[in-house]
């Protein structure tokens, strides 16, 4: 019975200060509708990013050489190569055996010189892999525009439709596969003006980045173009390339290495690190290497080609390795086990987030959802001062009807419960228009195909396309967060009804 | 036997630097069944006493007690309950509920007590808003009413929980003398079959010829009772 004078005497209240009611109300639309907008849009961009970044390109964690200084390892171009990780083997029992992970993949990546006649070195990212692998790992993540893919054991290189854009503007030659056709309709306008002196290239030449200047130069053919699946302004930079032309050109070791004989004083003299072994007489000069037979430059080739032998690419080196993690694990939990397995093992070599490894790019994605949620507090914090103000105000304004229902035996209890009645019905009421109207407007926007090529805003929408998510979770934090809003909105008043004493019936007649 | 006991009952209120003596000391009894007026000047105190008498207002001195209750040792909650109770008020300004029609405002001090069953309280209500000549007003809101029919609201919601005590200021200052007859006659009617106490102040020497019993007051002081 009290309840039920209590919601008819609050329903009947907002009705007679409808101005108030209003006020109120149409503030608790905004903002349950920039709220569930604002949700909605966190929840893209972390599915986006989840999908377009983890997915694609660098899963959860990242695992790099503890003699690596900094973490942002992909995308900072400090001129150093990255440092390759010691002992894989003994890394890779690790990763083979932790349960949370789910797979990982072994690579190298690094940013390389690109030779060209005619014009300055220009310079590209690669990323070395097995490709039968990296399809396990990162399934989908490319899509083949031109050209073939290379298979395990073969070289190849998987120009980016973004790379060979950027080729073209700083070197000004247009990348195309081994045996593939010029698309005009896909050349740039300076390119198709200048069609008929366009220089084309098959294959490239590169040089590896190094602190020595020792690294050899490499020559492999353009297998294929491709896209990747999203974020191609990001992850366009890297192109795909077999791990072993990789390890070459930065005089890493490769599997090949890995599989030549050589005898038992050769091996000593490259594993004794005094120089005195290099000039010891006995090795100076190796007869048997002394030749009568003229050397041309096709019997030169044929003694220099590559073993036909088959190579395990997998005991070459590797600078980093993507792990992607089980469904439902915590990454934290997991980086942590990780580096404790890693520690204990004594193996020098560390994981980190996959926003630590993207460095700025990971933090601004990181920066994007904090603003995000500022806003949505934002929204918050403005909606309950106003909120706060106008429930005082009416609080004030019926002193005198409060302290007659005081005077004639009401408890504070009976008045608080109206005060939240009345906010409760116009929270729940106005509030929940503003969810609908959100959800409403999520799935606009969803439709509206709103897409962008600009990086940061790519960050912003979670992916090329502004694709705002709405999920039952968010629904339930909505309601959450007007619930929480209006407990918040109606301490205040709540506090000025309690101080509402049956003197002011009186006193302010 | 006495309802209420008035020992030494002080009332200052702080006004700016200066101190208003409202009551300067009063003693004063009630016998139950009384119907008793409170006469005095505007500021001598009837207001205020009867505010105090209410468990409205808190004296700074003094004790008074309601069937023997000291009432300033209650605590809010204690208070509350012996003004819903005990208590029954009815204001110079009406004061009605503005969102609840006739019959929601008698029936609202029954429904705050919690212990009745919805047909008590619809005889019970019904009752009363038939004594007060209403019945044919129930679904109206009080700002479809007149004075005197608001007045009559106010009595009956003040009667609806059968207090002990009914506490009236100047119930008649609102209304024209027709109306204010009227009220008073039905006043002392329930006085005299409810054996309920009254206690009214006013300073309208027409309504004096209702009590039966008178308490002078003046500058904070009884000057007279009998």
């Amino acid at each position: 019975m009290d309840l039920a004078i209590v919601f008819k005497m609050s329903w009947r209240n907002l009705w007679r200060h409808k101005g108030k009611s209003l006020v109120i109300g149409v503030i608790l639309f905004f903002g349950a509708f920039l709220m569930t907008v604002g949700n909605g849009m966190v929840s893209g961009m972390e599915a986006g990013l989840s999908n377009n970044i983890i997915n694609l390109f660098t899963g959860d964690i990242v695992v790099i050489s503890n003699e690596q200084e900094k973490d942002d390892i992909l995308f900072s171009f400090s001129g150093k190569p990255l440092k390759t990780i010691k002992n894989f083997e003994a890394v890779k029992e690790v990763l083979d055996t932790h349960s949370a992970i789910n797979t990982y993949l072994p690579a190298t990546a690094g940013m390389v010189y690109v030779f060209n006649s005619g014009t300055d070195l220009g310079s590209i990212m690669l990323l070395g892999v097995d490709f039968d692998r990296y399809r396990k790992v990162f399934p989908d993540s490319i899509v083949l525009t031109e050209g073939a893919i290379f298979k395990t054991g073969e070289r190849g290189l998987l120009v980016t439709e973004e790379a060979r854009k950027q080729g073209y503007e700083a070197m000004n030659f247009w990348t195309l596969p081994v045996n593939g056709e010029l698309i005009p309709e896909k050349l740039p306008e300076e390119a198709k003006a200048n069609i008929d002196s366009l220089e084309i290239k098959r294959d490239i030449v590169f040089m590896g980045l190094s602190t020595t200047n020792s690294t050899p130069d490499v020559r492999v053919d353009v297998t294929g173009i491709v896209n990747f699946k999203a974020l191609n302004k990001i992850w366009g930079n890297f192109c795909i390339i077999d791990i072993e032309s990789f390890r070459e050109a930065h005089n890493y070791v490769t599997g090949a290495d890995q599989n030549i004989e050589i005898s038992e004083e050769k091996r000593q003299l490259l594993e004794d690190d005094g120089l005195d072994s290099f000039f010891s007489t006995e090795s100076l000069i190796d007869n048997s290497l002394v030749t009568d037979t003229d050397l041309s430059i096709e019997t030169i080739k044929t003694a220099t080609q590559r073993s036909g032998r088959p190579v395990n690419i997998n005991s070459g080196a590797y600078n980093l390795a993507f792990i992607k993690l089980k469904k439902g694990i915590k990454p934290e939990k997991a980086l942590a086990e990780l580096n404790q397995a890693f520690q204990s093992k004594n193996l020098n070599v560390r994981a980190i987030s996959w926003k630590k490894a993207m460095g700025s790019i990971g933090s601004m994605a990181f920066l994007i959802k904090i603003a995000f949620n500022a806003f949505i507090m934002f929204i918050f914090v403005v909606a309950i001062i106003v909120i706060v103000n106008t429930l005082s105000m009416a609080a004030m304004e019926r002193a005198s009807e409060i302290g007659m229902m005081r005077a004639i035996g009401a408890r504070k209890g009976f008045l608080r419960k109206m005060f939240i009645y009345e906010t409760g019905v116009l929270s729940f009421f106005f509030g929940g228009i503003g969810i609908i109207a959100g959800i409403i407007m999520i799935y606009l926007l969803q439709s509206a195909n709103v897409t962008t090529a600009d990086e940061i805003l790519q960050l912003v929408f979670g992916g090329e396309q502004l694709n705002p998510i709405f999920t039952y979770k968010d629904l339930l934090l909505g309601l959450v967060e007007l619930l929480i809003v209006t407990l918040l909105a109606v301490l205040y008043p709540l506090r000025i009804v309690g101080k509402i004493v049956p003197l002011d019936a009186i006193a302010r007649d | 036997m006495n309802v209420i006991e008035i020992r030494g009952l002080r009332k200052d209120y702080p006004l700016g630097k200066t101190t208003v003596h409202a009551l300067r000391g009063v003693d004063f009894e009630v016998e139950e069944g009384s119907f008793l007026s409170i006469i005095g000047p505007s500021g001598s105190g009837k207001t205020t006493l009867l505010n105090i008498i209410g468990c409205i207002d808190s004296p700074s001195a003094g004790s008074v007690k309601i069937h023997g209750e000291e009432i300033t040792r209650l605590n809010d909650r204690q208070i509350t309950d012996l003004r819903l109770n005990r208590i029954g008020f009815i204001f110079q300004t009406f004061n009605l509920i503005p969102v609840l029609n006739v019959w929601e405002n008698v029936e609202f001090p029954l429904l705050l007590m919690k212990k009745h069953k919805k047909e008590e309280v619809d005889a019970r209500v019904e009752k009363l808003i038939r004594e007060v000549g209403l019945i044919n007003y129930i679904n109206h809101k009080p700002a479809e009413l007149s004075g005197g029919q608001r007045q009559r609201v106010a009595i009956a919601r003040a009667l609806v929980t059968n207090p002990d005590i009914v506490l009236a200021d100047e119930p008649t200052a609102n209304l024209d003398s027709e109306t204010s007859h009227s009220i008073l006659e039905l006043m002392r009617e329930l006085n005299e079959v409810e054996k309920t106490t009254f206690i009214f102040s006013t300073h309208d020497p027409e309504v004096l010829d209702y009590a039966k019993e008178i308490v002078k007051i003046k500058d904070g002081i009884i000057v007279k009772q009998g």
